[in-house]
């Protein structure tokens, strides 16, 4: 276990030396949410609720979406791809460590890093800005805090997956672009799924993205009620679990086709 | 005439390259394809809550956002050079550019340019076509030569933007993200300025000229009367934008300080 | 026209940022930096006419990329006076560098990707070069760097020697009257090295091109250049003949030798010489070296004698690098 809190330690400390992106990045992010925030109030109008969401509740569901998306976002899948390129990965293989797990620590060092130097200071400029809502019961910020570490494991299992992928294709970087596309559209980070048609919904229902963004971005904007709650953290909770499944078929696939291959 | 001899030289060698790594070509198109279709969706399903933004209509908000795609298409094939920075500045490969007898702006966009962008300008007007006409525009003879003219004054508009931020790297070597940044605004450019605030929108409108890149252009072709003025000025702000950035460049050229110092 | 370059009082200064320590250094850092102008190229003054083929020398950071970079209208001079071939070449860049081949060492001037001729192909409409001139003058050039295999393959799969190879061919495409080359032969091995320098001499012969490159290599400027300038500190400490630069500085030579059997020092001092030779042991490499000047025959004496006596396994003749005559100028000054 040591040497997993010493991965974590290790992508801290690269981070610190990279602080000022986190300020220019926060400015970026606030600017996205600005975009969205005006954008919204143009699309409320004279309307006072959409889909059970007041104007305040959706300019909160805007900051705390892209205010999430700093912690959980990780460029692992990018990473391993350029690690499998390289034929680093054949050496990381002999070392006494799951490669994988090591992977998911360094992206968790990453993501508290940012969690505490571009999530929170980011919010307190957002919330200075605009007209935002923050929960008042300490409930909400306990299932917020649960549901936002589930979504960190479901984004990074995917970018595992896809990351592994290199090993297969000679270029995996378009399936990586089409899969931050894809997160971006279906997990809610620039719409909540209850905006979607029905018939759009209905399939989103049975896909992991709505566990990143819309479940943590939806129970901090009170959108979710006591029962809603329980349900989409079990949700995200079972997804954790499925996604373990292809996971480990596509790892125990590439470790031969490494053999094979010679790394 | 020798630049445009030039332009054609680096086109052909270009092609040579790209399509040695074809499958790569493929999946980039792909991707950019998706972001277009990403940002419709988004339209599409907020005018599924909502008859008007501001008094704009679903398919005119869809028109100016194809009109958007196009400027945009020809900003991204010739004028990416959101690395400037990092790859001429402090790798030094300004040295070489710099001892080769073409204006070395000009030498830059021809090493970048990305013509596979260029695939963006026909998604925008397969999108102006059908908003168009679910809209019922009437068209003038004159109306695609002003489309050509508005089309290229945002292009312009944009290109100065970015030149005239490539330029700060010459003063100062340190890292920005100023780039990225002016991405992200540069998307406001693709909705009504009437939704945003006084400042904003002045912003937009006279320090960086986005709006030329989306609205302002497209009101004409809507038929929005009150922003025919803006419209009109498209060209006119493209090309005074894009001298000054020139000017600016020029005058970093002189400041350049080499790599390696 | 006489002189290729005149160089005039020429200066150029950077200035260097110190970045404040902490959080509160780093605010005050966004609204006063602390920096110094430090002189690169601190007034210098020199002419080379015409034909002449000249060593631009000095330590890293001795101000010689710097002045390559203004003579080549890479960087503009903070103060001084610069005409090469009679222009300003900042100023009328794109009309001088026309007059200009240029070769850095370390960077490539070709198309990574493409065939060497094809970046070849662009660079003769960059310099609108006709295709009568082209085949004319190319035809030789490729013939004596024996390239014409390597046109069809894409620069990446080069190995160092070819890439060079074609880089001095690219840069004498449009057939320049003056040419600068940077650290030109710089790990290259001893073959390439010399099919490189026979092929200067003779463009040099043949078009009265001027030749200016830097180098660490003492045998490209023994050569290639009557003439050395070096530089030291932004500033010139040497201008003239190669010879009189190495009978002054370069006064020893190191012979390094190594026995079959067990010496000692003592026996090597007492050898029998017409001069004097200091002796020393190595121990990490189990040679034994002598220090003596060079002249008249005390090398061959020292060899011969040397051999007349114990069982060699190994002898080395230690050329002195242009660094230790650097070094040495710099220790004792110039008189």
């Amino acid at each position: 276990m040591d040497k997993y809190v010493e991965m974590i330690r290790m992508r801290f400390l690269m981070m610190l030396a990279y602080r000022t992106d986190y300020y220019t990045g926060i400015l970026i992010y606030s600017i996205n949410i600005g975009a969205y925030y005006f954008l919204w109030n143009a699309i409320y109008g004279e309307k006072s609720s959409i889909e059970g969401l007041t104007s305040i509740q959706m300019t909160t569901y805007v900051a705390i979406a892209w205010m999430a998306r700093a912690f959980y976002f990780n460029n692992i899948d990018r990473e391993i791809a350029a690690e499998i390129k390289e034929g680093k990965v054949a050496i990381e293989l002999i070392r006494p460590y799951n490669y994988l797990g090591m992977k998911t620590m360094q992206g968790l060092g990453e993501g508290i890093f940012r969690f505490f130097f571009f999530s929170i200071p980011g919010m307190i400029l957002v919330a200075l800005i605009f007209p935002i809502q923050l929960p008042y019961n300490p409930v909400s910020w306990g299932y917020f805090g649960i549901s936002l570490l589930l979504s960190f494991v479901i984004n990074t299992q995917i970018n595992l997956l896809t990351g592994i992928t290199a090993f297969f294709f000679y270029n995996n970087a378009g399936l990586i672009r089409a899969k931050r596309v894809i997160i971006d559209l279906f997990s809610g980070l620039i719409l909540p799924i209850s905006f979607y048609p029905f018939w759009a919904q209905d399939i989103m229902k049975y896909l992991p993205f709505q566990g990143i963004s819309y479940v943590p971005s939806m129970i901090f904007t009170n959108g979710f009620s006591g029962s809603e709650i329980v349900y989409a953290l079990l949700q995200q909770s079972v997804w954790v679990l499925i996604l373990l499944i292809p996971i480990r078929l596509l790892w125990t696939a590439a470790k031969k086709q490494l053999i094979i291959q010679g790394g | 005439m020798f630049y445009v001899t030039m332009f054609f030289q680096y086109m052909s060698q270009y092609m040579k390259t790209r399509l040695e790594y074809r499958a790569d070509l493929i999946v980039e198109m792909i991707s950019d394809f998706l972001n277009q279709a990403v940002n419709l969706v988004f339209i599409l399903v907020v005018f599924g809550h909502t008859q008007f933004l501001s008094g704009w209509s679903r398919d005119e908000i869809i028109f100016i956002y194809g009109f958007f795609l196009i400027p945009f298409a020809l900003f991204s094939s010739f004028f990416n050079i959101w690395d400037f920075n990092e790859r001429y500045i402090v790798k030094g490969e300004m040295d070489r550019i710099l001892t080769r007898p073409i204006h070395s702006l000009f030498q830059v966009i021809l090493e970048r340019m990305e013509l596979e962008s260029l695939f963006g300008v026909v998604t925008g007007l397969v999108i102006v076509v059908y908003a168009g006409s679910s809209l019922d525009l009437a068209i003038n003879w004159y109306d695609p030569f002003l489309f050509i003219l508005f089309a290229i004054g945002g292009a312009l508009a944009y290109a100065a933007i970015f030149i005239a931020i490539a330029s700060i790297g010459f003063w100062s070597d340190a890292k920005t993200s100023i780039m990225p940044m002016m991405y992200n605004i540069g998307n406001y450019g693709r909705y009504p300025v009437d939704i945003y605030n006084k400042v904003i929108r002045f912003l937009l409108t006279w320090v960086l000229p986005f709006a030329f890149v989306g609205v302002y252009p497209a009101a004409y072709f809507l038929g929005k009367k009150e922003w025919y003025a803006f419209s009109f000025a498209t060209p006119l702000i493209g090309i005074i934008f894009f001298t000054l950035s020139i000017f600016i460049w020029n005058r970093g050229i002189r400041k350049y300080r080499g790599a390696g110092n | 026209m006489n002189n290729a370059i005149e160089v005039t009082q020429l200066r150029k200064e950077f200035k260097s940022y110190s970045s404040r320590t902490g959080l509160r250094g780093a605010f005050r850092d966004l609204l006063t930096r602390n920096y110094k102008i430090v002189p690169a190229v601190n007034d210098i003054n020199f002419t080379v006419k015409q034909g002449e083929m000249v060593a631009y020398i000095g330590e890293n950071g001795a101000g010689k990329s710097t002045t390559i970079k203004m003579l080549t209208g890479i960087l503009e001079p903070t103060s001084g006076k610069l005409r090469v071939n009679g222009m300003n070449p900042h100023r009328e860049r794109e009309k001088f560098t026309r007059t200009i081949g240029v070769v850095f060492g370390q960077r490539s001037q070709l198309w990574w990707d493409i065939a060497v001729q094809e970046s070849f192909r662009l660079l003769k409409k960059v310099y609108k070069v006709s295709d009568q001139q082209y085949d004319e003058h190319m035809g030789h050039v490729i013939k004596t760097l024996d390239i014409g295999p390597l046109l069809d393959k894409p620069v990446r799969k080069l190995s160092l020697g070819q890439r060079m190879r074609c880089e001095l061919a690219a840069a004498l495409i449009h057939n320049p009257p003056l040419l600068f080359l940077d650290e030109p032969t710089i790990g290259l091995d001893v073959l390439v090295k010399l099919k490189i320098r026979e092929f200067l001499k003779e463009i040099n012969e043949k078009y009265n091109t001027t030749i200016l490159l830097t180098t660490h290599d003492l045998g490209d400027i023994e050569a290639l250049c009557n003439r050395v300038v070096m530089l030291d500190e932004g500033k010139i400490v040497y201008d003239g003949e190669l010879d009189s630069l190495k009978n002054n500085w370069a006064e020893q030579k190191e012979i390094h030798f190594q026995f079959m059997n067990h010496v000692n020092l003592s026996e090597l001092k007492s050898l029998p010489l017409t001069f004097s030779a200091e002796w020393e042991y190595d121990e990490k490499d189990q040679t034994y070296i002598a220090y003596l000047k060079e002249e008249d025959e005390n090398i061959s004496q020292l060899i011969s004698v040397v051999v007349s006596q114990f069982k060699i396994k190994d002898v080395k003749i230690h050329e002195t690098s242009i660094e230790e005559i650097v070094r040495n100028i710099y220790e004792k000054g110039m008189n």
